[in-house]
């Protein structure tokens, strides 16, 4: 296409200089006007270049004509009538040329901007969008070489090399803001030009790019790129910023499946909490007023009523326990601390009378274990007593009968540290970091008698204490529950 | 990617870094001193010519090697050469072809990668050598065109003795030390520091102007007025292709041809 209209506008050229020499028209001749045709073809298709070219062609030809005039005749109407024409032919091949060039500049802008969007679009990584950008950078621009770096946070994301090294061009740019244009890197038997423009946004630099050409870059050219840098910056701090709020809105939406997921198993946990402590409820009720009734309706030996009573008396307890576990959640779920009475309390004392109160039946399988002179220590007495009953009576449940239950006991600091083992099957590594949730209970237990309330309630009266309860269990080994409390100074 | 991994500093070497100023001064005097001694006592014939092409082409030379990066003695070299090709050329047409000799050695130093600096390495463009045939045909023709329609010059047989000894004083000192300097050394460091444009000015300015203090043009208004408009598109195309190839090739080969049209005027050396 361009070299058939090259071609076109010299033949043209070549045909108007013949016709004009064959019919001996002189520079006033009509046929002078068809130079302007080339002359604008070649304008229009070559820009500035081809205005250039087609004027100095056209002139070439056509000035003989004209001087050859002046040389005979001097300055007549018609010589003068062949200057202008030449005037005009060099007018409208430089004007001609330059405008062409200047539209298509502006139109390959735009086009470089819209395919910069384009680039950047979509939920890709900064690493592979840059990359991207080079590619059609290098392209658009008629570049060498393009070369990007981005500030993302503390890391630099480079396109185009590895890294940008110390006392670069790049790096100057990215200290200090401001553009550089190097006229040639001295390598190469052509000048190799280099311009690097930051990236700007809010007025601070928070990226460099720099273009590298074999050809010439203008003033007009490095403006363009100018503002194509800062084209570059809004898109990539665009593309950054949806890409945040993309990775927020699946954050949130990770964090509300979460979210959704635990309040339905606590939904669960609480309708098989009702089922539970309905059954656990009822069961103590049942024995009370089934002893009662035998109680009052029959007449028993003193030994029989003295046994029923502590039947009675036991179920009672555990009622009583169940009720404050009840109570010391819904103060727990409401934000509210144990409410605490807090005496210097001997811990030896607190385990045996624990130990006792669990012994009946399994006499010798509680063994308390106390380092010698250990403090008292600064605790509520109610509140140690339901620790460590809640803690035994755990120990007991999950044991194989007649297996050891320890309550041990030793300073740790400022703290005592109580701890409660058995040799029990231990708890499963997924339900060890639940068990101290409400209403949870290890699912392989659930034959087993209980509210799922014990231990969250144990841990909230540990930590209203000042102390932590941790856990440690091993299949089929045993678990181990240690608490500690402050120890009177 | 340069600008992202090799370290840089800002600015630039001067312009006229390298040139050797001992050796132009030398060359100055012995001008001088011929001049004098001409002024006083009567010279054999062609002694000026010979200083003058020794000195003028060979100032031009020099430079252009001294800015290339070679040693001195490469310049004293050409200058050596140089006087010699201009004195056996005033022996007779068949002399002139010494001046060959002069392209030669220039040919050896490039052969060296001695004058990679001038455009005088690689490969050349064949494309860029055909742009240079056309160029020089082009504003050739159209001097001769002109020369021969305006001014009413007669043209030379082409195979005559006198083109042929003109054809290779351009070869061997004209348009090689002009190109050479004006092209190769000036319009190349000019371009690595300012743009294109800058850099064609200034080299085809230094260009058009070396050839108006040349005693060899014809002083009339219309030669230089002619020589002022020729020269101009000349230098400017050859600085183009220059620009184009990277190469000093081209450039010679369009002077060459258009010089060779020059010869063919009636009054063209």
């Amino acid at each position: 296409m361009t070299r058939g209209l090259a071609a076109a506008a010299a033949l043209t050229l070549a045909v108007v200089t013949a016709l004009i020499a064959l019919t001996g028209g002189g520079p006033a001749s009509v046929l002078r006007h068809g130079f302007l045709l080339p002359v604008v073809a070649l304008a229009l298709a070559f820009g500035r270049l081809g205005g250039a070219l087609g004027t100095g062609a056209a002139l070439g030809l056509y000035a003989p004509v004209v001087l050859l005039e002046i040389e005979r005749s001097g300055l007549t109407p018609e010589t003068i009538e062949g200057l202008v024409t030449c005037a005009v032919v060099a007018g409208v091949g430089a004007l001609g040329g330059a405008l062409t060039t200047r539209a298509r500049r502006q139109r390959a802008r735009y086009e470089t901007i819209l395919t910069v969007q384009r680039a950047l679009a979509g939920a890709t990584p900064l690493e592979a969008a840059l990359g991207r950008l080079r590619t059609v950078l290098i392209e658009r621009l008629r570049a060498a070489d393009v070369g990007l770096v981005v500030r993302d946070g503390a890391r630099e994301v480079v396109a185009g090399a590895d890294r940008v090294a110390a006392g670069s061009v790049a790096a100057g740019v990215l200290a200090v803001g401001t553009s550089v244009f190097v006229p040639d890197v001295g390598e190469g038997r052509r000048p190799r030009r280099v311009f690097a423009t930051p990236l700007l946004v809010a007025g601070q630099p928070i990226g460099v790019l720099a273009v590298e050409r074999v050809a010439e870059l203008d003033r007009d050219e490095r403006a363009a790129l100018d503002a194509l840098g800062v084209h570059i910056a809004v898109a990539l701090e665009n593309a950054r910023l949806t890409s945040r709020q993309r990775r927020f809105a699946e954050e949130l939406e990770r964090s509300v499946a979460s979210a959704t997921r635990r309040l339905e198993e606590l939904d669960r946990a609480k309708s098989a909490f009702v089922a539970v402590a309905s059954h656990e409820l009822r069961t103590p009720l049942t024995a009370l007023q089934g002893f009662s009734e035998i109680l009052a309706a029959r007449s028993l030996a003193p030994e029989e009523v003295r046994r029923m009573a502590g039947i009675m008396r036991a179920e009672a307890a555990r009622l009583g326990r169940i009720v404050s576990d009840l109570l010391d959640l819904s103060r727990i779920e409401r934000g509210l601390e144990p409410t605490l009475h807090r005496v210097p309390v001997v811990v030896e004392a607190a385990l045996v009378a624990t130990a006792d109160l669990f012994r009946r039946g399994v006499a010798d399988t509680i063994v308390v274990d106390c380092a010698p002179a250990l403090p008292p220590v600064d605790a509520d007495p109610d509140a140690l007593e339901r620790i460590l009953t809640n803690l035994v009576s755990n120990a007991v449940k999950y044991s194989p009968p007649g297996s050891e239950v320890r309550l041990c006991a030793r300073r740790a600091g400022a703290m005592v540290e109580v701890a409660v083992l058995d040799r029990g099957a231990g708890i499963p590594g997924d339900a060890l970091a639940r068990i101290f949730e409400p209403y949870y209970r290890v699912p392989a237990t659930s034959t087993v008698r209980g509210t799922g309330l014990g231990l969250a309630v144990v841990k909230a009266l540990v930590e209203a204490h000042g102390g932590v309860i941790h856990v440690e269990s091993a299949r089929d080994a045993g678990t181990r529950v240690a608490f500690s409390l402050p120890a009177v100074p | 990617m340069w600008a992202l991994v090799r370290p840089w500093r800002p600015g630039t070497r001067p312009l006229l870094a390298d040139t050797p100023t001992r050796l132009l001064v030398a060359v100055a005097c012995v001008v001088v001193a011929a001049l004098v001694l001409a002024s006083r006592t009567p010279l054999p014939t062609g002694a000026m010519r010979v200083v003058g092409v020794a000195a003028g082409h060979g100032a031009l030379l020099a430079t252009a090697l001294a800015w290339a990066g070679c040693v001195p003695g490469s310049g004293v070299v050409a200058i050596v050469l140089l006087a010699a090709a201009a004195a056996a050329a005033t022996l007779g047409p068949a002399g002139a072809l010494a001046y060959l000799a002069v392209p030669l050695w220039v040919a050896w130093l490039a052969r060296r990668q001695r004058l990679v600096a001038l455009g005088l390495a690689g490969p050349v463009p064949r494309r860029a050598l055909l742009a240079a045939v056309v160029l020089g045909a082009f504003l050739g023709g159209h001097l001769l065109v002109s020369a021969s329609l305006t001014l009413g010059v007669h043209i030379r047989p082409v195979g005559g003795a006198g083109v042929l000894a003109a054809l290779a004083y351009d070869a061997g000192a004209n348009v090689l030390a002009a190109e050479c300097l004006f092209r190769g050394a000036l319009f190349n460091r000019a371009q690595r520091r300012w743009s294109f444009a800058t850099a064609l000015v200034l080299a085809t300015a230094a260009y058009v102007a070396r050839y108006l203090v040349d005693p060899l043009l014809p002083k009339s208004v219309e030669w230089v007025v002619g020589a002022v408009f020729y020269l101009t598109l000349l230098s400017a195309g050859n600085c183009w292709l220059f620009w184009w190839s990277g190469s000093l090739v081209p450039g010679v080969v369009s002077a060459l041809v258009f010089f060779a049209a020059y010869r063919l005027l009636g009054t063209g050396g």
